[in-house]
């Protein structure tokens, strides 16, 4: 049963692609597309039920691999994609209509979204290490042409960024890769084992700890500018804020998180082969100096996108300081850290999505009194980012303070009362922008109303996800968690 | 000539035609000058592949005399006849960057130097080309402003790893081969579509001028 | 028990997302009818509580064998959710009348909703914060009485109250870092976020833990150097005023720390030298702050900086081991909620009859608005600390705590001094402006004042009461 799924459920994106690229009307596409989403979202969410408990599936000869960590992304991917692809309708129907894009363009925007959703459902079951590789690599060049969606100069420029960067990065990581098989070749002197990321982590502690500290610096520099870790992050708020907002929802809440768990598994490597130290004051370095700078960056922009995509870097570096406290606490609290921020940033994502189509504009500095204009968009988006901002009912607030414990228990007092005042510049940064895009006085002249219900459908059902996890962890959801949690630790 | 000469003077030779590419200023010349460049790795690969009897190498020199030595050129020159032949600005004059290659060349041989335990001791010197080729297509992304001389400097870090690849995982399932070459293919041709954009929008080349989006 | 104390909790939680739900012409009556619910669960809670006095602590939410929340029913939690929950529905009900287009002041055409939505939650929050027995749950309805005030400060929308709400979130937000060092600090220490857990601590331990807690405390109520917010709240309707003077906002702070004074055990004395030093400072710079006032609600604003201080003394005086020091602080966080509740609700009735709230303009109150100057008389009466009125009997518990402690501590005997000098200083000024404003004959704008609604001449009323008897409410559970 688990076995089939990793064949089907990178299966589906796939051909649902293949079939959006060639059906001509738009209509038709988009009903190909619900059907994509939909059984993508039911085959997740199957193999996450499958994987409870501590299962393992192979398939394709060990070269496909599905375990605890696997089941979050698959999770997410399942969940997200199924969520931000439900909005996507919506968003497209209104950018065809103000004459933003053409017919044709859809096929190829839902055509480019699977094909998108494919090459992340890849590199999340990839046992291989260079397929892993490869298949990240894929998921920048499948992405590309959703940053560069538009034509305008903004977004060509954006794309180019993206895909520069993001590709002379993962060349670093193709260096980590190489090292990390021919390490594991002299241990094994056997070539389709060294290269099975399930045949590395065994024989971990048998591995050069010096080739292997040189690898995973070079994973760390390549995975780390893909899921953007400063300063490698100099993409980012291009592409994340060019991109149609739908697909920002998934660069943000999906992407990053892939490029992050390629890492994890080197991180889980390295724990055993070189030490915790190493591995995790890295980690807590370029974590904590992500948390600072985006701070001051979240402060500074006028573009409520950018705003929201220097956040995202915030987050990355609040997971990245769990992963680099470690022990069972800091790689759990990681780990939630993640779920609920692939929750909380789709969601704000997918709200900017309403908001531009209402004012037509992303300027902070122009965006007044969404209480007035559209009051549950103006709700939806305040309550978004007072959750990102780490305040309690909702999720983050919960996954924060996890981190937070993790890292006094660890005795890095002075780290993370660092880690703290950085997050309140980017409370205050963000409770300011509530204040005056949803509370100040709107313009006069704009129309009141809400955008269509499918606009606001997937929102809701974000925002039930994230307050619920502000107050409650389900039990199946605490048993994943303890279940990657022991991928990475070993046991 | 011993079978580690040759490999170690056609290595030599690779580092000659990455400066070649690097500094050629006509980019149609400098495509011309990659196709060289991918020519000599691919005689490193024919002559890994008699001399270590490495018979996967034979299947890569093949694949990477389609892909590198004939299409990649192609499509760059296909580009830059749409777009007309160019002249890559350079933020360094050529003796700095001469300067920077040869401190990027010593320092790979330096870490070259402490690979111990592997097949690569008896090509320490490829070996430590092939991440100088690597590091100089780095040098050429940050130094160049013309986004298509950033593409013949991704070509360059890929021709590096590549190598890397060759000489410490030849022995690797030819899958990971294709999918790599694979990957790097498609991120060429789709820089090289953006590239024909940014030129469509901008009117130029010149990255310098791509500033709309700050901070 | 556990049912009145969720019901004072959930119910007006359900009711701030009902009255978004419902027509707007509702939202008033259902803002008053869940409060009055919330009221007669806190109202039962306290009965039950007063007639068979058993303390005890019930866990509710459990995860992976850790008790996230739960709650504690003892004297302390029982009277200062009463105030809560009944300060609260009073609010709700004098908010009938303010909250309306005949608001001379600030007339309010809309935004009910929200406003009523706002009041609920944060009536369920300070009641989840007073019952909660576990740090985490302290935090998290910290932070959610942080978010329920900055919406309500920021209330009118206009850029000064957008920005006055903005330094308050900010700044208790900062403030609240301290209890989230806490929470954890506790929780890797004990493996436990049960309150309780504080008193399992080392002496070095219980510093930083203690210290954390006191830097949120002052974050809330607003005590030097983290003051800067309360004055700035001021541009908040005055019915929000009065309750995050009176029952919420800043008491979050007095009882945090009260609270976990309380569960510790023996606390380390040097936080209570510093808790008596900080509050004193703060005492005298908000006394020296009244004198340049004019306008009514920042005079009380710097009444509430000097009155908080009084009780923060009083706790860290309970940690030298006074118990009349302690039970003084519980007296006072209860009996000034009424009368401070009052005197904002007069300022807040003469602004909606007159339309200013300048203290120079007005005079002879008692004679144009009798009830309103009554509600003066004995608001300023209570706070200034004289009898009969109920701020007598705290303060009084208070400086007589203080000289005992005194007795053997210089340090406290000089602190008492500067706070007596202090009491005598407040009392003058204050009844200075109340024989000014209440006495003599009409002002011009207190003359074409309009009529006072029912509504808020019935909560001034039953706050006049209040300021009469709460003590003995307290005698009645601490006897």
């Amino acid at each position: 049963m688990g076995e089939n799924l990793l064949y089907l459920l990178p299966a589906v994106p796939l051909v649902t692609a293949l079939l959006s690229f060639v059906i001509r009307s738009y209509r038709i596409v988009e009903v190909v597309h619900v059907a994509g989403i939909s059984g993508l979202a039911l085959l997740s969410l199957g193999l996450v039920k499958s994987l409870l408990g501590g299962q393992t599936f192979f398939a394709l000869d060990g070269m496909l691999y599905a375990d605890g960590l696997t089941a979050i992304l698959i999770l997410l991917i399942g969940t997200v994609g199924f969520l931000s692809g439900f909005y996507s309708i919506g968003y497209m129907r209104h950018d065809l209509a103000h004459g933003e894009v053409k017919e044709r363009d859809l096929s190829t925007y839902y055509g480019f979204y699977h094909l998108f959703l494919f090459t992340m459902i890849l590199s999340a079951i990839s046992n291989n290490i260079a397929i892993l590789w490869a298949a990240v690599e894929a998921t920048t060049l499948g992405s590309a042409f959703l940053v560069g969606f538009y034509k305008h100069k903004t977004s060509a420029e954006a794309a180019w960024k993206y895909v520069l960067i993001c590709s002379v990065g993962l060349a670093f990581a193709l260096y980590g890769t190489i090292l990390t098989y021919s390490n594991a070749f002299s241990v094994v002197q056997d070539a389709h084992k060294a290269m099975l990321w399930t045949e590395l982590i065994k024989m971990a502690h048998q591995l050069d700890p010096q080739m292997m500290k040189l690898a995973f610096v070079f994973i760390l520099i390549g995975f780390g500018t893909k899921a953007g870790l400063v300063p490698m992050h100099t993409w980012l708020p291009d592409a994340h804020s060019e991109a149609p907002s739908p697909a920002s929802a998934l660069l943000s809440g999906v992407l990053l998180k892939c490029a992050l768990f390629a890492m994890v598994r080197y991180y889980a490597i390295a724990l055993q082969s070189v030490g915790s130290e190493f591995p995790q004051t890295l980690l807590l370095i370029f974590g904590l100096l992500s948390v600072g700078v985006a701070a001051f960056f979240i402060l500074v922009q006028n573009d409520i996108k950018r705003k929201l995509a220097y956040s995202s870097v915030e987050h990355i570096g609040i997971i990245a300081t769990g992963l680099g406290v470690g022990g069972p606490l800091g790689i759990f609290a990681a780990f939630l850290h993640t779920i609920n921020h692939s929750i909380t940033k789709s969601l704000l994502f997918c709200t900017t999505g309403n908001i531009t189509m209402k004012y037509g504009t992303r300027d902070a500095t122009k965006i007044r009194g969404m209480k007035k204009v559209a009051p549950l968009t103006g709700f939806l988006f305040a309550a978004g980012l007072i959750a990102v901002a780490g305040s309690p009912p909702f999720n983050i607030f919960i996954s924060e303070l996890m981190t937070l414990t993790a890292g006094l228990k660890s005795g890095l007092f002075w780290p993370m009362i660092l880690l703290l005042l950085f997050l309140v510049i980017a409370f205050a940064a963000l409770v300011i922008l509530i204040s005056e895009t949803v509370l100040g006085s709107p313009p006069e002249d704009l129309p009141r109303g809400e955008t269509n219900w499918m606009g606001l459908l997937p929102l809701g059902i974000l925002f039930v996800f994230m307050a619920g996890l502000g107050i409650y962890l389900p039990a199946p959801l605490n048993q994943l968690l303890q279940d990657a949690v022991g991928v990475v630790l070993g046991h | 000539m011993s079978g580690t000469a040759v490999v170690n003077f056609l290595a030599v030779l690779l580092i000659l035609t990455s400066m070649l590419v690097i500094e050629t200023r006509r980019l149609r010349l400098a495509a011309y000058m990659y196709s060289l460049q991918s020519l000599v790795l691919v005689l490193i690969f024919l002559s890994l592949a008699i001399f270590m009897h490495a018979e996967p190498l034979y299947i890569w020199s093949f694949t990477a005399l389609i892909t590198k030595v004939f299409l990649v050129p192609w499509l760059i020159i296909r580009t830059l006849k749409k777009i007309g032949d160019q002249e890559g600005e350079s933020a360094f004059k050529t003796s700095t960057t001469v300067l920077f290659a040869v401190f990027l060349v010593a320092l790979s041989f330096a870490v070259a130097n402490s690979f111990q335990t592997y097949a690569v001791v008896k090509v320490k010197i490829a070996m430590g080309v092939s991440i100088a080729l690597f590091l100089l297509g780095l040098l050429c992304i940050l130094t160049k402003k013309n986004a298509l001389k950033q593409i013949f400097g991704y070509c360059l870090m890929e021709n590096g790893s590549h190598l890397t690849l060759a000489l410490l995982a030849y022995n690797a399932p030819e899958t990971v081969e294709i999918g790599i070459l694979t990957d790097a293919i498609f991120a060429v041709v789709i820089m090289l579509v953006i590239a024909g954009r940014l030129f469509k929008s901008f009117g130029t080349l010149d990255t310098d001028n791509y500033t709309l989006l700050k901070g | 028990m556990v049912w009145f104390a969720l019901g004072s909790i959930l119910l007006p939680i359900l009711g701030s997302v009902l009255v978004l739900l419902i027509p707007e012409r509702h939202v008033k009556k259902a803002g008053q009818f869940f409060s009055f619910l919330a009221f007669i669960c806190g109202l039962l809670l306290w009965i039950g509580f007063a007639e068979n006095r058993d303390s005890f602590t019930r866990d509710l939410l459990t995860i992976g064998g850790i008790n996230l929340f739960g709650i504690t029913i003892d004297t302390l939690s029982v009277l200062v959710n009463l105030m809560v929950v009944f300060i609260g529905w009073l609010i709700c009900t004098y908010s009938v009348g303010y909250m309306n287009a005949g608001n001379r002041e600030h007339p309010v055409t809309e935004g009910i909703p929200r406003f009523y939505s706002f009041m609920l939650l944060f009536i369920g929050s300070m009641s989840g914060l007073v019952l909660s027995s576990t740090l985490l749950g302290l935090l998290f309805f910290f932070e959610m009485t942080g978010l329920c005030s900055w919406n309500l400060i920021g209330f009118y929308g206009d850029q000064k109250s957008r920005n006055s709400a903005l330094w308050a979130i900010i700044l208790t937000h900062f403030a609240a870092l301290g209890l989230y060092v806490a929470t954890a600090f506790v929780y890797i220490n004990t493996g436990s976020f049960s309150i309780s857990a504080l008193g399992n601590l080392n002496e070095t331990e219980k510093i930083i833990a203690f210290g954390g807690i006191l830097l949120a405390s002052w974050g809330k109520s607003a005590q030097l150097p983290l003051h800067p917010w309360l004055p700035r709240a001021m541009v908040a309707p005055t019915p929000v005023s009065a309750y995050l003077h009176a029952a919420s906002m800043v008491k979050v702070g007095v009882y945090i720390f009260a609270r976990t004074v309380l569960e510790a055990g023996a606390v380390p004395q040097v936080i209570g030298e510093v808790g008596a030093i900080m509050a004193v400072l703060t005492m005298v710079y908000g006394f020296i702050m009244y004198f340049p006032q004019d306008d009514m609600k920042k005079l009380l604003a710097y009444s509430t900086i000097a009155q908080l201080s009084y009780i923060f003394l009083a706790i860290s005086l309970s940690i030298y081991g006074s118990e009349l020091a302690f039970n003084g602080a519980v007296s006072h966080i209860f009996n000034h909620a009424f009368a401070k509740g009052l005197f904002f609700l007069v300022a807040g009735a003469l602004a909606y009859t007159t339309g200013t709230r300048r203290l120079s303009m007005l005079r002879g109150i008692l004679s144009k608005l009798p009830v309103i100057g009554v509600g003066y008389i004995a608001a300023a009466m209570s706070i200034v600390g004289s009898p009969p009125f109920s701020g007598f009997f705290s303060k009084f518990m208070i400086i007589l705590a203080g000289f005992q402690v005194g007795w053997h501590q210089p340090l406290i005997l000089v602190l008492m001094v500067v706070t007596l000098v202090e009491s005598v200083g407040s009392f003058i000024w204050i009844l200075r402006w109340m024989g000014v404003n209440v006495f003599g004959s009409p002002s011009e704008a207190i003359a074409g004042a309009s009529p006072t609604p029912v509504s808020i001449q019935v909560v001034v009323g039953v706050l006049i009461l209040m300021t009469l008897v709460s003590q003995y409410i307290v005698f009645l559970l601490l006897s």
